[in-house]
């Protein structure tokens, strides 16, 4: 599977790409306008991150461009912008989500994730971690075959783990990912501390394995290595 | 004192005393001039007797004669010939009259008189009297006519300065409008409102730029910020790093994230100022309360703390976003200043909001809502109460701080 980064700012994009690419994606990277729509129009992405203000161009006409010609890649527009007009914008122009700056990559990753299990039609809704199954059209949560009950954030809480498995999210990035609003940073760390614990408990009563690892409370991994 | 009054006082009160230094030199001079008029007629008689007594050797009858009067008094003296003021009785009049007197020597045969010729002075009273009310008259006329021309005149060439005072005292730099003004017969209005103009124009300019620059530094500080972010997600994936790494980059994390927290919150304020949330529709509080609180519930159990919502009916005609931004910023604030196990008690009234929570003592009432105030114990923006104020005094809601009873009390008036 291919992603295509539009980015003008070419340490971000670098950081992205870096961050994307694993066994199953390959991340190609647009520093500018003309450079976007000649990949746009020589190949087909499953899911596009897109920089409005370009130099040569908005990224919004690339948006129009790629409606034009029927492209069924999924769009992210990521934005220093963040205007309720901006957002209506680009999603009356068929962008699929829209991520304001600065953001976190796990966010990114997790995002994309969603676009793409939306994009495909074969009822691909299952993410999968090895013996943990979530079914992200019922919000169900299954270890191997067995049900387990989840509290709405614990269920985002894992979504975003399994989202961004084998890598480190840091602390500041599951706070935002979970809490819209603004929280005291020392509690914080208290707050995630818990809801791992909870999730935790909750996966090994149902006898999965113990995946989740902490980095000193500043940021947790999920993985089996 | 009023400009007009303060030129009507000096204008009458110049013109009065002008009028009265006029009267008083008119007076003297008048005086002096018909004094002498009076003399050169006395002289007159005099001469007339001197040629009767050389032609006919004799004295000429005494006479009265209206208000003159001739009479010879046997003398065994000479003396000089001398004039003088004198009131004599008036038997035709029976009053006192002021006269003039000329007394000199006149030779008949030997023996010497003294003749004295006398006229009434009454005519001259009469003239100077006659000046002094004339005078009197033109005082209190062009008083009048002063008062009555500043009254309508003045008024009405002030009418366009009024209306340019008007026209600023209206003006709301929030909501610039050009300055109205009068063209005026007066050079000087025209050129203060010239001046005002552009004056107006620089500053609503000046204001707009700044405004704007604020919208810009905001956003351009969010892509660096994005970078960094992204840098710091990248390196913590090392899995060489050492606690004291991972305890340093949290630092880091957290520095971005109060300052993107930070840029963002002084978006929202350039936002509001700048009418970008014009969009109203009817919101229901109690709804955005509920959601607030279960989108804090896990920090509100962390913290052990009990939210006692006794929210009812309250549909309030406002920006939704704004609505939710204000009501989280306050209940945001009361969580964050709660220290121990305590109850947060949430009520509203007909159009009143308020949030009430124990406290150890009174915040700054004077300086709460300034923008990066912040008490002793916060850790936050400094921008939290700052924005609920914006958006309070943006729709003109009362937003007010108390400290009763051991409480911090914040409610808004809607």
């Amino acid at each position: 599977m291919k992603l295509l980064i539009v980015e003008d700012e070419k340490e971000l994009a670098e950081n992205m790409a870096s961050y994307l690419k694993n066994e199953n994606y390959t991340c190609e990277v647009a520093f500018n306008f003309k450079q976007a729509l000649d990949k746009i129009e020589t190949s087909d992405y499953e899911c596009i991150a897109l920089d409005i203000t370009l130099p040569g161009g908005s990224g919004m006409q690339l948006l129009k461009e790629l409606k034009n010609n029927k492209k069924a890649d999924g769009v992210i527009i990521i934005s220093a912008k963040d205007s309720i007009n901006d957002r209506i914008n680009g999603l009356r122009l068929g962008a699929d989500d829209y991520l304001v700056k600065p953001f976190h990559l796990s966010e990114l990753a997790a995002r994309i994730n969603a676009i793409i299990r939306r994009k495909m039609y074969n009822g691909n809704n299952i993410i999968r971690f090895n013996e943990i199954f979530i079914d992200t059209l019922a919000k169900e949560v299954k270890v191997k075959e067995d049900r387990i009950e989840l509290t709405r954030k614990e269920y985002e809480l894992l979504v975003y783990l399994l989202s961004n498995q084998r890598r480190v999210i840091s602390k500041n990035a599951l706070i935002s990912h979970l809490w819209s609003q603004e929280m005291g940073t020392g509690e914080s760390a208290d707050i995630i501390y818990t809801h791992i614990k909870n999730l935790r408990k909750k996966l090994n009563e149902k006898g999965c394995g113990d995946y989740i690892r902490s980095l000193y409370g500043m940021g947790y991994k999920l993985t089996d290595q | 004192m009023k400009l007009q009054a303060q030129y009507n006082k000096i204008s009458i009160a110049s013109s009065i005393l002008v009028l009265l230094i006029a009267g008083a030199g008119y007076y003297f001079l008048l005086q002096y001039v018909l004094k002498e008029q009076l003399d050169e007629s006395l002289r007159v008689e005099q001469v007339e007797i001197q040629d009767f007594i050389k032609t006919k050797h004799a004295l000429p009858p005494a006479t009265t004669y209206k208000d003159q009067r001739i009479e010879f008094i046997k003398s065994d003296r000479i003396f000089p010939q001398s004039f003088r003021t004198l009131t004599l009785y008036n038997a035709d009049e029976k009053d006192n009259e002021l006269s003039r007197q000329l007394n000199f020597n006149v030779e008949v045969n030997g023996q010497y008189y003294t003749a004295s010729v006398t006229k009434s002075q009454e005519e001259t009273k009469e003239i100077i009297g006659a000046i002094l009310i004339f005078t009197l008259g033109l005082i209190i006329l062009l008083s009048i006519l002063l008062f009555v021309a500043n009254r309508f005149l003045v008024k009405r060439m002030w009418g366009s300065f009024q209306a340019t005072l008007t026209s600023i005292k209206n003006f709301d730099l929030n909501a610039p409008s050009a300055i109205k003004t009068e063209k005026s017969d007066i050079h000087e209005f025209n050129e203060l409102n010239e001046n005002i103009s552009m004056m107006t124009e620089k500053v609503v300019n000046d204001y707009i730029s700044l405004k704007n620059f604020t919208d810009h530094a905001s956003h351009e500080m969010q892509t660096p910020l994005a970078v960094v972010n992204s840098k710091l997600d990248i390196l913590i994936q090392d899995p060489a790093l050492s606690e004291k790494n991972l305890q340093d980059l949290q630092v880091i994390y957290d520095a971005v994230d109060k300052m993107s927290k930070l840029s963002q919150s002084l978006l929202l304020l350039a936002r509001i100022e700048n009418n970008q949330y014009s969009e109203k529709q009817e919101v229901d509080i109690p709804v955005i309360v509920k959601n607030i609180i279960q989108e804090l519930e896990e920090w509100i159990i962390e913290k052990s703390l009990i939210i006692k919502n006794e929210i009812s009916v309250l549909k309030i005609n406002m920006n939704s976003q704004l609505a939710n931004t204000l009501i989280a910023n306050l209940v945001i604030n009361a969580i964050k200043h709660s220290s121990r196990p305590e109850t947060i008690l949430l009520s509203s009234d007909k159009n009143k909001f308020a949030i009430i929570n124990p406290g150890l003592k009174a915040l700054d009432g004077d300086r709460i809502f300034d923008r990066f105030w912040k008490s002793e114990y916060s850790d936050g923006t400094g921008l939290g109460l700052a924005i609920a104020k914006q958006i309070c005094d943006y729709y003109g809601f009362l937003l007010q701080y108390e400290f009763k009873k051991g409480s911090h009390h914040f409610s808004i008036i809607f």
